[in-house]
This record gives C-alpha cells, sequence and structure tokens, in this order.
C-alpha cells in the first residue's frame, strides 16, 4: 500500500473527526481501518488528542460570578435610566398635548383680558402667547413621537456590529 | 410552549437581569475556557469576560433565539477580545494572521494550559498547544470541547467553513505527534 494511499484515509478521518465527511467516504474509511494498522494508529492518535482536551480544568476566580452581578446590575440601572420607558413617553406626548389645546384656548377665550392687563394690543398678546406658549408645547408634541424611531434606528445600527 | 433559546432571547431583550445571571453561572467556565484558548494566556481574561457579559446585557437583543446560545456568545465574546488587542498594549496586534489573533508573547510563568492539566495526557499537550496558533487553538476546543458544528464556528471566526476545517486539521496535526508512535 503506498504512501498516498494512507495519506488520502488520513486526511478522511480528519474529515471524520472535524464531522465533514459524507456518508459513503465514512463507509469506505471504516472498511480501510480494519485492515490498516498504520491509519489505524493514526485515528488512535488523533482521538488521543481530542481526550486530552478534556483534561484541562482551568481555574475561575471564584469571585468572578459575584462581580459579574455587580456589574451587571449597575450597568442595567444605566441603562434603564439612559432610555426612558414607553409609559413615559406618553405621558409627556399627553403633557404637550393638554399644553397646546390650553394655550390656544387660553389665547381664544382671555386674549382680550391678558392684553388689557398688561396694557398692549390684542394682537401683541396673541403673538406672545403664541411664541411663548403654544407654539413650543406644539414642537414637544410633533418632535417627541419621533426621539422613539430614531433611538430604535440607533440601537438596530450598535446590533449590527455586537 | 417556549423552546430555551426562546426564552434566553425574551429575557435578554427585556435585560432580565435574573435571566443574565442564570446564564453567567451556566456559562462562565467556558467562556473563560474559550477566551484562554483563544488568548493562549490567563491575565485579562477575567476582564474580558465581565465585559463580555455586560455587552450581552447591551445587545443582547440581537439575540433571535433560533439558534443555540453558545455560538452568539462566543461571538461577542470574540469580538470584545480582538477590540481589547487593538486598544491594549498587553494584548498588542500586529499579526499577519487572517484573523488578527497572534500567539501569546513568550513568558517565564507557566502557561495556563500547563497550569489546568490534570491528566498526564493533557500535560504532554499543554506546551504544544501554547505554542499553537492561537485560530488553530480556537477551532480545536469549539469542535472538541464546545461541540459545535462547523457552521457553527464558521459563524463565530467570520471564516468560511473550509478554513474551520482546516484550522482543525492543522491544529490536529500539530498535536498528533505527541502520542505517535504508541499504543493507546
Amino acid at each position: 500500500m503506498n504512501i498516498d494511499h494512507h495519506e488520502s484515509f488520513q486526511h478522511m478521518i480528519e474529515e471524520s473527526l472535524a464531522g465533514v465527511i459524507s456518508a459513503e467516504r465514512k463507509q469506505s474509511l471504516r472498511e480501510h481501518l480494519d485492515t490498516c494498522a498504520p491509519c489505524q494508529e493514526y485515528l488512535s492518535a488523533s482521538n488521543r488528542v481530542i481526550a486530552s482536551l478534556g483534561g484541562f480544568s482551568f481555574e475561575v476566580d471564584p469571585t468572578l460570578n459575584a462581580r459579574v452581578f455587580v456589574s451587571l446590575r449597575l450597568r442595567g440601572q444605566q441603562v434603564q435610566a439612559a432610555q426612558p420607558s414607553r409609559r413615559r413617553w406618553v405621558l409627556i406626548s399627553l403633557a404637550a398635548v393638554v399644553l397646546t389645546l390650553g394655550g390656544s384656548f387660553v389665547d381664544l377665550q382671555f386674549g382680550d383680558l391678558i392684553a388689557s392687563a398688561f396694557d398692549i394690543q390684542r394682537a401683541q398678546a396673541q403673538l406672545g402667547l403664541l411664541a411663548f406658549w403654544i407654539v413650543p408645547s406644539l414642537c414637544v408634541l410633533l418632535l417627541f413621537p419621533l426621539l422613539p424611531l430614531l433611538s430604535k434606528a440607533g440601537t438596530r445600527r450598535e446590533e449590527r456590529t455586537i | 410552549m417556549e423552546s430555551d433559546t426562546q426564552q434566553i432571547a425574551l429575557g435578554l431583550r427585556q435585560r432580565d437581569v435574573v435571566v443574565l445571571e442564570a446564564l453567567v453561572e451556566q456559562y462562565q467556565y467556558r467562556l473563560v475556557r474559550y477566551l484562554i484558548y483563544l488568548l493562549g494566556r490567563r491575565d485579562g481574561v477575567d476582564d474580558l469576560v465581565q465585559e463580555t457579559w455586560l455587552r450581552v446585557l447591551e445587545r443582547g437583543s440581537s439575540y433571535d433565539g433560533q439558534s443555540r446560545f453558545e455560538p452568539w456568545l462566543f461571538r461577542v465574546a470574540r469580538n470584545i477580545a480582538l477590540d481589547a488587542m487593538r486598544k491594549r498594549p498587553m494584548f498588542s496586534l500586529d499579526s499577519k494572521d487572517d484573523n488578527g489573533v497572534r500567539p501569546a508573547p513568550a513568558s517565564d510563568k507557566p502557561s495556563p494550559f500547563t497550569l489546568a492539566a490534570r491528566t498526564e495526557d493533557a500535560d504532554r499537550l499543554a506546551r504544544s498547544l501554547q505554542t499553537l496558533e492561537p485560530v488553530h487553538r480556537e477551532a480545536l476546543v469549539l469542535r472538541f470541547q464546545e461541540d459545535l458544528s462547523l457552521q457553527e464556528i464558521s459563524a463565530i471566526v467570520g471564516a468560511p467553513v473550509s478554513t474551520v476545517a482546516s484550522r482543525i486539521y492543522r491544529g490536529l496535526a500539530t498535536l498528533r505527534p505527541q502520542f505517535e508512535g504508541e499504543t493507546a
């Protein structure tokens, strides 16, 4: 039996150990191994290497788990605090709706009263309410629902590179 | 009924610390062992383990629960280890290797494999393991200790299945002479 012939079967042994051999080649290898002492020795040495890998026992610092738990809890709280809950989003959006409607109501119902109280024209009072009350709360109302979407897009971008 | 992997995925999505702690308990030893095989050293491994679990907490929602958890965990750990190699001098990186992992520099201290050998055969293997290419060591531990398929290993290391198979063959070829010419 020539060396090339053994090499071909020894490669099949490696394929078999790696788990990539076909059923047909495996059968052929089995038949060859029944009669070939060098290939049997090759398989035996390979199996001994694999078995020896199980003969290592690495020491793990007994405090490691506890340290990891502490870090996880701390980071968990930080992440939680950095990401407002859905309930908080809803409450802030509701507050913005109430403020916008309230500003518009005050503008319509009490515009004259405010103008006379501050001794200014009604148009000026309306402009003031619009600039310092209605428009800011309207901006919050319109922009806030977009923030969770932007936040999710950022998270997805991070997840692509775990 | 939900499978274990789906329950893990749900827990990670919700950043459930109780689920995470159970995973730490279950996988800690295997994570430490994988990183030692990958780096060929014990120093700094605990820090990498901590960072790995923190990244699992932060990016856990990317685990879909459709496949086993271990390959995903090892992929996270590998990325952390490679990042550390780029950042820290102790894990310096100037390798020509296609995967950016180079052997640990020679040291007077006994190798982690020598310290961890519990059988005579393991003791014989320890020195050769230390000098083995890290990617070959990594392929061996993932295939023969973690019992992962070549496809799973390929997903962890980001290399084709044929490359992974070749690393396993080369790893075995380097270690086999320790036991050749003997009857087991």
